[in-house]
């Protein structure tokens, strides 16, 4: 008798031993590398935001693309891409996705600290929320890896 | 807020989350024995896409309307994210996550609203 076997789950095979290849560690890189790479983008913005564009591109933020500001932060977010890759081979997206969400609390940290921009009490409350909110996405996984 | 704007939102956030669930798929694809690399470059390449329509759908978003109105939409992102993730890549979601997941929404909403236009 010929058995149909259904599509074997794929077998999760541990992830690579070295402190550098840890995914965890790569999350976190990922946020910060996000994060970098949106303040330059805003600084790079903001410094080119006079200098006219050809008409036909005026709709586009073309004319950012001659800022080196701007440069780096598109080289630091097709870094991010490629670490987030690495991210999704190993961690559920229902854990990762929600913890890169720090992002939006350190970008307000970010432009508070680097950009000289304002952060109000409901900012605050917002960054405590998103805090909270992903230390409990982090407790299933956290519970995993004891397991392991 | 009109019509279409609201279905340019909702576009982009489904863009989005179907991007991330294409790459997911894809990178899953690499524990698969025999492995099909056909797979793997057809998921990551059909997340590049979708995320390609989210950042073009987007832009335009932010040059047409204020910030803070349309940046809370990004803290729906997760709960949609969890919810594809659950039905489409089959993910178990502890209870803990959805907490977080609304947690995270509501806070991504306060930290968009702009104080200075509130005022």
């Amino acid at each position: 008798m010929l058995r149909v076997e259904p599509e074997p789950a794929a077998p999760r095979p541990s992830p690579p031993e070295a402190w550098y290849l840890n995914p965890t560690l790569h999350l976190v890189l990922n946020c910060l590398l996000m994060t970098v790479s949106e303040l330059l983008l805003k600084k790079g913005a903001t410094r080119t935001a006079r200098i006219p564009a050809p008409r036909w591109l005026e709709w586009t933020g073309i004319m950012t693309l001659g800022s080196g500001w701007v440069l780096g932060g598109i080289a630091v977010y097709i870094l991010a891409f490629v670490n987030w890759l690495y991210v999704l081979r190993w961690i559920p997206l229902t854990i990762a996705y929600p913890v890169t969400s720090v992002v939006f609390g350190l970008i307000a940290l970010g432009a508070w600290w680097l950009l000289g921009e304002q952060i109000g009490a409901l900012r605050w409350a917002g960054i405590a929320l998103i805090t909270a909110g992903i230390v409990l996405c982090a407790q299933p996984a956290a519970a995993a890896e004891e397991k392991l | 807020m009109t019509p279409l704007g609201l279905a340019l939102i909702l576009l982009s956030q489904v863009a989005l989350v179907a991007g991330q669930v294409f790459l997911k798929k894809g990178m899953n694809e690499l524990d698969r024995k025999p492995r099909r690399r056909g797979r793997v470059f057809a998921g990551v390449g059909a997340g590049i896409g979708l995320l390609t329509v989210w950042f073009l759908v987007w832009m335009g978003l932010l040059q047409k309307m204020d910030i803070s109105y349309v940046y809370p939409f990004q803290g729906i992102g997760p709960v949609l994210m969890v919810f594809a993730a659950m039905v489409f890549l089959r993910e178990k979601v502890d209870w803990r996550t959805w907490v977080g997941v609304a947690l995270i929404a509501v806070g991504t909403v306060l930290v968009a609203i702009n104080p200075a236009s509130a005022s």
